[in-house]
């Protein structure tokens, strides 16, 4: 279970980012995290693994965020982050995705199979071996996912897991999320998809929480979307005006 | 392709020759770091006018990068840049050390130019090791061998880390000037009006990347030091055969062979 309870988040530079943001994720739930750009949703993710400054309580099954606790939380909570490029530092996709599991004390031929097993599920073996630069943009988003998925988290964060993936990876993607028991906050701005793993949603703005409920009741809410600077997801939007026949 | 992408592509290149399986590669990293010390250390330590005997010191890098399956003109090609560098090193001995002191058929050749042929073929040699040496481990492997031998793990990880943060200063530098080139095509290089922002915008840009790498690394339960695993693989004889190595480099230091081959000539 996640909890978070009047939490503020500071950038180093002094801007506020987060406002008061309290809300609470049971076991097992997969939540959507909602928002137009800027919003803090990304800011969140990261105070949630003590990356920014916050102030407030969060906590992760009862261990409350701080200096302490933060090596087992970490070890809990896998993160990917946004940009891909500052996930992957080693050379090659597979040293990327053993350095988590072998930080961790398994063996490194242990951890080779984990990640050999994981590249197999997601549809990606061929990455295996290729130098982490030399991947596309969409290759390196799978790969990322790929190095978190490995470390068998109990938590999962993800910031816009979908994006610069191909609908076909994408699928594989959804696909997975949904087969994967473990509690996840998904950012995205990929609204279908989010209909498509989450059951409730949180749509924040400017650093608040503006709407937190059920996925189909909050995706559908035009008026309420449109006032937050988001649309109707595309499957919920139906066929668009320039498209229908006129007759 | 713009020269910051090609300095990565030739990091990346010297990361790829690491990886081929051959009897140099399979040798243990420490034994490999022991026999190229000794190897340079002995070379550096023949006499300036010994020209002769430096010469078969050449054999031993020369049957490494056999044994490595890397050709020696990749270790040339590579180090296109250094090598003149090297040779420029004694190039005004000719000019101080004029006297004569042997004689090639019948024209006088000076103990300057001598000593500046020594010198050169030193540098030259070492290079060639030192290459081979990096051709034929990885950057983890190094430390791993320095942790074997109690180096400080923080100055290892700091190796480790210095060396992957080359690449992510030079993927910056490329992003930087693609992105400039395009807005300011048929420019060549960055103008110099340009140069103080671009710089400045470097710094934090490889800044925020190196932070961001960092917290990454965090997140995956990097806790300061960085263990790397013993490749099984290694070969068990690789001490054996980095001992006759020394003997026979010593060997070569102290028993001028080009002299005893003439002499049996005589
Ligand atoms: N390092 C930083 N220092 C100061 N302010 C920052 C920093 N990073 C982000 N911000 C600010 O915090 C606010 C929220 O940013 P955040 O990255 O959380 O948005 P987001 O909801 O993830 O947006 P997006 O959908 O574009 O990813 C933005 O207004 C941004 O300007
Ligand atoms: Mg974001």
């Amino acid at each position: 279970m996640i909890e978070c309870v009047n939490l503020t988040s500071k950038y180093a530079d002094g801007t506020v980012v987060l406002h008061d943001l309290s809300f609470k994720v049971e076991a097992g739930e997969q939540v959507g995290l909602i928002g137009a750009n800027g919003a803090g949703k990304s800011t969140l993710l990261k105070s949630m693994l003590g990356l920014i400054e916050t102030e407030g309580v969060i906590s992760f099954d009862g261990k409350e965020l701080c200096k302490k606790n933060l090596a087992d939380i970490r070890k809990m909570v896998g993160y990917v982050l946004q940009d891909s490029d500052n996930q992957m530092f080693m050379p090659k996709v597979i040293d990327d995705m053993v350095f988590g599991p072998v930080n961790y004390g398994i063996s490194r031929a242990d951890a080779e199979k984990k990640a050999e097993e994981t590249l197999e599920k997601l549809g990606i073996a061929g990455l295996k071996n290729k130098q982490n630069h030399k991947l596309s943009g969409g290759e390196k988003r799978m790969a990322a996912v790929a190095t978190i998925l490995t470390m068998e988290p109990e938590i999962m964060l993800l910031d816009e897991p979908s994006a610069a993936l191909d609908p076909h990876n994408r699928r594989n993607l959804i696909n997975i999320l949904n087969v994967i028991p473990v509690t996840k906050i998904i950012a995205s701005h990929d609204l279908d998809m989010v209909l498509e793993t989450c059951n409730r949603v949180i749509l924040i703005n400017d650093g608040k929480i503006v709407a937190d409920g059920k996925a189909t009741d909050i995706l559908s809410d035009k008026t309420l979307l449109e006032e937050n600077g988001l649309e109707l997801p595309l499957c919920m939007a139906g066929v668009p005006a320039f498209l229908k026949k006129e007759d | 392709m713009n020269k910051a992408e090609r300095a990565i592509d030739e990091l990346r290149g010297i990361d790829k020759l690491t990886s081929i399986n051959s009897p140099m590669h399979r040798l243990s990293p420490l034994s490999k770091m022991a026999l190229t010390i000794i190897y340079i250390i002995t070379t550096v330590s023949f006499h300036k006018y010994d020209l002769w005997g430096i010469i078969p010191m050449v054999l031993f890098p020369i049957i490494g990068y056999q044994f490595s399956l890397i050709p020696v003109s990749t270790c040339f090609k590579k180090l296109r840049i250094v090598m003149p560098l090297v040779c420029c090193v004694g190039l005004l001995n000719p000019f101080f050390d004029k006297a004569v002191i042997t004689y090639i058929g019948t024209v006088g050749v000076s103990g300057g130019v001598i000593s500046m042929v020594t010198l050169m073929l030193k540098g030259v040699f070492c290079l060639m090791a030192s290459f081979l040496l990096v051709a034929t481990t990885t950057a983890e492997e190094i430390c791993a061998a320095l942790n074997k031998i109690h180096c400080p793990k923080i100055l290892t990880s700091l190796f480790l880390l210095t060396v992957r943060y080359i690449s992510v200063l030079l993927e910056e530098v490329a992003n930087m000037t693609d992105a400039y080139h395009l807005r300011a095509p048929g420019q060549k290089g960055i103008h110099i009006s340009a140069w103080g922002s671009f710089l400045g915008q470097l710094i934090l840009r490889s800044m925020d990347r190196a932070q961001a790498l960092y917290e990454s690394m965090l997140l995956r339960g990097f806790n300061g030091v960085i263990d790397y695993p013993e490749k099984e693989n290694k070969n068990k004889y690789s001490w054996v055969v980095a001992i006759i190595c020394i003997v026979l480099i010593i060997f070569t230091r102290y028993f001028n062979i080009p002299a005893y081959l003439g002499s049996l000539a005589l």
